[in-house]
């Protein structure tokens, strides 16, 4: 039954935009960038847009089958804006044969007939590059491939595009030169000048997102590159947030399972070559030696463990707690260093938490009584992605009302309870769980809670009434006598 | 009577009662403390991690328990250890240690207290330590009086004899098997001197704990019989005796029994037949005190004699013919070499290539006890004294535990709680001596003149006490050990009045002062040495090893578990791992990999083909590791940081070991230069050159050293410029300080050849580009 009235709007949309939407508007330019990087790579389009129709507000951006499958993360700006535009995807359904996915942006506000404005979409790509060779010994380079689709696709009519693939160093192995474009560009498709490959100028591309124009003219451009940092991943990320009004402190905690996506190591590891290559301080670039991280300020008591113990190879400068309402950041710095350099296609899991204070981070609403906590969903690793997150946030024993806002929405939520130090009832728990989290994801949830005094004081007095009943029976105890006869002295 | 100073005399008797409970609780609670605190040093200075080796099995164990359930690790087999043959732990297990980590585990968590289960290891042995004060105080209360029993708990709760085996992470069986000695043996004296068959049943309860707890309840077996014995031939026997050895005996071996690993052995070993022996003694001993009260002494003299003897031949031709046939086990190497200290070298050497089963060294004895070793003497002398039955049982276990603490170091544990029983006793005597103010009379006329006396009845107990009466007294100024020697005097003063004067005594208060400071002074270094000691000597996980850096601030070398971490991340789950045993447990608990041999040292065949692997060369070495699965082999090499405990140090035992199973194969004299020396450098016999151990220890260590000479640090030697090479075993791992070694055994070749004609070929194409130009630069 809900699935007959999701089809509806589906439709509907549908219906707009393959009748209503392509006349409105023209692409007088569009150029998209590409930061190629280890597992996430971040890609830039840039639209120059012209009504077409006075009065056009709402503008649908197109993106390709597998650049929807891999992005994780969009949003669209006006160019120089801070503010992200309101968006709406189109329902997107993998069972479907359509190549592409349709996104409905409203501008802030309607063009007038040859009104122009810029508008940015910035998305984060994960996992869609591929260590190739997929093997290196500890001496070798590692190279990554990545491929995307040739065209920027829009419904529109398009007057020039180009896309430039940018690498972090100009050292490339190969690019795709792209054949059968002539209809759209005369000269030499593909160039490349110093670490960036330029695909275009394409002129004059007519409205692109449909599967006529996709079979004949679409095709993907694979860029071959030496990448320089290790390709890391996080297979999951467990993070725990323990709010305690008593000891006003938020711990939080995250299990991490780190996994070096770069290449598989070939043959086996060698600390005489590892140590040397250190002393020439030209470390091999699909090793990880130590994570930078880049933790809260004003944390306490933190730690760095895994399974089988403390890892005392780590250093921590602690940044001291910002004043209220200060807008100035500050971090804690946390030099981590494992146990082992993580290799390619090595795995490594550890335990990392710490204390913060409370008042960092929550706040207390005098006219409704309510208690407001932010908790961050994750702790950005440079260049990581975290592929599957639990964020679970755990409110203090007795917590009503409870109320929460994400910044983004999460694949699952649900409430539970969660009975830890000497609890009685148990503390209400909200579990959010994420897919592919990248750098962009790194917000905060906003959970709004009412404790009343009763429920601060239920823990205190469980205890003292535990201890108080134990003493009554001691003390009962030592006065009754249960012996049967009268023992003689001893 | 004359007093050596004034004491208040207007206290009433309940009031110095309750006084000195109060003190008696406090300073209980404060020998815990002190007790419990010392042992901390470990987890201050490091973590809160597991010691050692078989504490990580035990752990392992735990958590199984604590995890799956009592059942689940009842019938838990454990088929990653001694790969292929696995263990089925729940039946080779003393599981009284694990029972109770998983008992208060689960207490924890009923009370919503989710305390992790490492943590509950690693503080077990603390806390019960605090258990072993208080049980000692209860025995040293029956030997003499409650203010000896302070002392000995005081004593006990800190001598590194006891804190080397309980330190928090040290967690093994004696973590709380000290206790259940204690505490057994309480209750045995306790039974013994009321006749009380409930303290009989008792004293089996804990006794069945001990079993259940560690395999040292041997001694207990054999302590208690012992006693009963001397005391029937001291003509000591009653029917107190026999009601509690009875109950104790009969409810202790049926409950030993229960323990799935002790099984039938109570009754068919030699070790648990003189229990049994002195059992059948006693119903005879009653059953001849009955006759005798019924039948006039003439007959029974001769009854006496027929029975004597005929039961005397019976016994000893059963005994013998049951050894013979084998239903009664002859006596078991470890227990020849508690004789023979000789033996296990010549005949067991896996036993002998452990460091604490050697012989105890003499300055260990000072360092373990410090000035109780000579208070001891002192205190086993005083037993002597009154000699009552409960004497007699200290003055029996010092000896025997003094014997045994000599022969093996490990031992020096059971010694411990007698030492600080006899020194308490001593120390206690010697302070009621000079701290009771009362002086002696010269003139036996005088009348007492002494006013705090208030009772008068007399009351002949037990606890009658051999030093002067003394009234009692209070005062704050004095140190804990001389309050609560108060209590003492207090029963001593409600007899006073009964006593004479004595003529002998000590004059004046300075003499009092001078041996009271003389003593206090002991007291207090005492307690330095023992913090010292357990500081820097007892208190290293050994797991991890700290060093200094130059600016003063602690290096932890983490380097094994830096490599077991390692195996656990990145290696298949059922790769099998062979290392020599030592580090079985430890790869089992940190690396969570199957292993060939570990500390349970069960199959000595099992651990001589390792040690064989170790000593042979490649060639021969790679059939075994292929028909053992072996994936990886694991060595630890100190070489580069001057870590001692490595296994090229190791190394002989393990070819002793092999070569007691292939004596054809390996031999010892082989591993030794012409002049008979242990060598690595270049003077190192072929046969040492060319085993696994050594190639696989110093594999491109010489490298390291970029064309200098390459020294091995813990043996001081230079190595040869050039390396071993490895044709059958790649290196996949290497610890940070090189520690830890790892290699992985090659597949078989997949043309058929084998490794070394395989790698020869590869390289020999090389060789051939190389080879002219080495041999103009020869030319030239």
């Amino acid at each position: 039954m809900p699935n007959r009235w999701r089809t509806i709007p589906f439709l509907l949309s549908f219906i707009i935009q393959s009748l209503a939407a392509p006349q409105s508007f023209e692409n007088t330019a569009i150029v998209r960038s590409v930061e190629l990087g280890g597992v996430a790579v971040h890609v830039t389009t840039t639209f120059a847009i012209k009504a077409l129709e006075p009065g056009a507000k709402v503008y649908t951006i197109a993106l390709g089958r597998q650049e929807k499958e891999k992005t994780s993360w969009f949003e669209v700006k006006v160019k120089g804006q801070q503010n992200p535009l309101l968006i709406s995807e189109h329902p997107y359904a993998y069972e479907s044969t359509r190549n592409y996915h349709l996104v409905d942006v409203t501008l802030p506000r309607p063009l007038t007939a040859n009104g122009t404005l810029n508008i940015v979409l910035e998305a984060v790509q994960t996992h869609a590059t591929t260590p190739w060779p997929t093997t290196a010994s500890q001496k070798e380079d590692q190279a990554l491939k990545f491929t995307a689709d040739l065209l920027v696709l829009s419904p529109y009519h398009t007057l020039v595009q180009r896309t430039k693939l940018k690498a972090l160093t100009p050292r490339l192995i190969s690019f795709t030169i792209p054949k059968e474009v002539q209809d759209f560009m005369p000269d030499t498709p593909a160039s490349k000048s110093g670490a960036t490959v330029t695909y275009g100028p394409f002129n004059d591309i007519p409205p692109s997102a449909n599967e006529n124009f996709i079979a004949a003219y679409q095709q993907p451009v694979t860029i071959h590159y030496f990448h320089e940092q290790p390709v890391l991943e996080i297979l999951k990320l467990t993070r725990s947030a323990e709010i305690s009004h008593w000891g006003a402190n938020l711990n939080i905690q995250d299990d991490i399972q780190l996994h070096n996506a770069g290449p598989a190591l070939k043959g086996h590891f060698s600390r005489l070559d590892h140590q040397s290559q250190a002393f020439y301080k030209k470390p091999a670039p699909h090793a990880l030696p130590a994570l930078t991280l880049h933790l809260p300020s004003g944390i306490r008591n933190a730690y760095y463990y895994d399974l089988i113990g403390n890892v005392s190879t780590s250093r921590l400068r602690v940044a001291p707690s910002p004043p209220k309402n200060s807008k100035t950041k500050q971090y804690s710095v946390l030099e981590l260093r494992p146990r082992y350099p993580i290799m390619g296609g090595w795995n490594y899991t550890f335990t990392l938490g710490w204390d913060a204070p409370l008042a960092d981070s929550a706040n207390w609403d005098h006219a409704t009584g309510k208690y407001m906590v932010e908790i961050p969903i994750m702790t950005p690793i440079t260049g990581a992605v975290v592929n599957n997150a639990e964020v679970k946030i755990i409110l203090p024993e007795g917590a009503t009302d409870v109320e929460f806002t994400p910044p983004f929405s999460a694949l699952e939520n649900r409430v539970s309870t969660h009975v830890t130090y000497l609890d009685t009832t148990g503390r209400p728990t909200l579990t959010f769980e994420y897919k592919d989290l990248t750098v962009m994801h790194a917000q905060s949830i906003f959970v709004s809670y009412k404790v009343s005094l009763s429920a601060h004081l239920k823990k205190p007095v469980a205890v003292a009434t535990a201890f108080f009943s134990l003493f009554a029976f001691a003390l009962l105890g030592r006065r009754i006598n249960l012996t049967i006869h009268k023992n003689k002295v001893l | 009577m004359p007093e050596a100073y004034p004491l208040p005399s207007n206290l009433s008797s309940a009031t110095v009662t309750n006084t000195a409970s109060l003190l008696r609780i406090v300073t209980l609670a404060l020998i815990s403390g002190a007790a419990i605190a010392s042992r901390l040093f470990a987890v201050i200075n490091f973590e809160s991690i597991i010691h050692e080796f078989d504490p990580w099995f035990n752990y392992r164990a735990t958590r199984v328990l604590a995890t799956k359930g009592f059942y689940e690790f009842w019938n838990w087999f454990d088929p990653t250890a001694w790969y292929p043959l696995g263990r089925v732990v729940g039946g080779t297990v003393y599981p009284g240690l694990m029972a109770t980590s998983g008992v208060i585990y689960n207490l924890l968590h009923a009370l919503n207290l989710p305390v992790d289960i490492r943590n509950v290891c690693v503080l077990l042995a603390p806390g019960f330590s605090a258990l072993t004060a208080w049980a000692t105080y209860m025995f040293t209360k029956e030997m003499k009086d409650p203010s000896a029993g302070l002392l000995a708990a005081a004593f006990i709760g800190i001598v590194p004899g006891y804190i080397s085996r309980s330190v928090a992470g040290s967690y093994d069986n004696e973590a709380i098997a000290i206790f259940l000695l204690m505490f057994t043996f309480y209750c045995w004296i306790k039974a013994l001197k009321q006749g009380s068959a409930l303290f009989g049943t008792v004293a089996a309860v804990f006794y069945f704990y001990m079993v259940a707890a560690w395999g040292g309840y041997v001694f207990i077996t054999n302590m208690i019989p012992l006693h009963a014995l001397v005391l029937i031939l001291m003509g000591r026997f009653s029917n107190r005796l026999y009601a509690a050895y009875s109950s104790w005996y009969a409810i202790g071996t049926l409950a030993s029994m229960q323990v799935p690993f002790v099984g039938f052995q109570p009754v068919k070993t030699s070790e648990h037949m003189a229990a049994l022996a002195v059992f059948g003694l006693l119903q005879i001993v009653a059953f001849a005190q009955l006759v005798r009260s019924h039948v006039s002494s003439q007959q029974f003299q001769k009854l006496l004699f027929i029975g004597v003897v005929a039961i005397g031949i019976l016994g000893a031709a059963a005994f013998g013919i049951m050894t013979l046939k084998g239903w009664i086990a002859p006596w078991t190497g470890r227990f020849y070499s508690l004789w023979d200290t000789g033996y296990a070298k010549k005949y067991i050497p896996i036993i002998a290539s452990v460091s604490e089963h050697q012989p105890t060294a003499w300055p260990s004895f000072f360092m373990d006890l410090q000035f109780l070793i000579f208070l001891f003497p002192a205190g086993v002398v005083v037993c002597f004294r009154q000699l009552r039955d409960e004497h007699l049982f200290v003055i029996i276990y010092a000896v025997m535990a003094s014997y045994f603490a000599g022969v093996m170091v490990r031992l020096m544990l059971t010694l411990t709680p007698v030492v600080c029983v006899a020194s308490a006793v001593a120390l206690s005597t010697l302070l009621d001596t000079y701290i009771d103010p009362t002086e002696p009379e010269i003139n036996d006329d005088t009348v007492s003149e002494s006013g705090a006396s208030t009772a008068s009845a007399p009351a002949p107990g037990a606890n009658g006490t051999s030093h002067p009466t003394t009234p009692k007294k209070t005062k704050k100024a004095v140190p804990p050990p001389q309050s609560t020697s108060a209590l003492g005097q207090i029963i001593a003063a409600s007899r006073s009045s009964n006593n004479k004067p004595r003529p002998k005594g000590i004059f004046g208060a300075d003499t009092r002062l001078m041996v009271v400071f003389n003593a206090m002074c002991l007291l207090a270094f005492f307690v330095f040495h023992c913090t010292w000691v357990t500081s820097s000597a007892y208190s290293s996980p050994s797991v991890v090893l700290a060093s200094t850096n130059p600016d003063g601030s602690q290096h932890i070398i983490d380097d094994f578990r830096e490599a077991y971490y390692w195996l656990r991340q990145n290696t298949q789950e059922d790769s099998v791992v062979l290392s020599w045993w030592d580090y079985g447990y430890q790869i089992a608990g940190m690396a969570d990999r199957p292993t060939l041999v570990d500390n349970n040292t069960w199959n000595n065949t099992h651990i001589a083909t390792v040690g064989k692997v170790m000593a042979s060369s490649e060639e021969v070495a790679y059939p075994i590791l292929r028909k053992h699965d072996v994936q990886y082999i694991l060595v630890i090499f100190g070489g580069l940081l001057g870590y001692s405990g490595d296994d090229i140090n190791k190394f002989l035992w393990m070819v002793r070991i092999a070569q007691g199973i292939w004596p054809d194969e390996v031999q010892e004299p082989s591993f030794f230069t012409p002049r008979g020396e242990y060598k690595v450098d270049d003077q190192a016999s072929p046969t040492m050159r060319n085993s696994m151990m050594y190639k696989m220890s110093y594999y491109r260590f010489a490298e390291l050293f970029g064309g200098n000479a390459a020294t091995d640090r813990v043996r001081q030697q230079q190595l040869p410029k050039v390396g071993p090479t490895l044709d059958y075993v790649d290196e996949a791992f290497t610890s940070e300080n090189w520690i830890v070694r790892i290699y992985e055994v090659k597949k078989e070749d997949p043309l058929g050849r084998d490794h070394k004609s395989a790698n020869a070929f590869s390289q020999g194409k090389k060789r051939k580009r190389t080879k002219p130009a080495q041999r103009r630069r020869a030319i030239l």
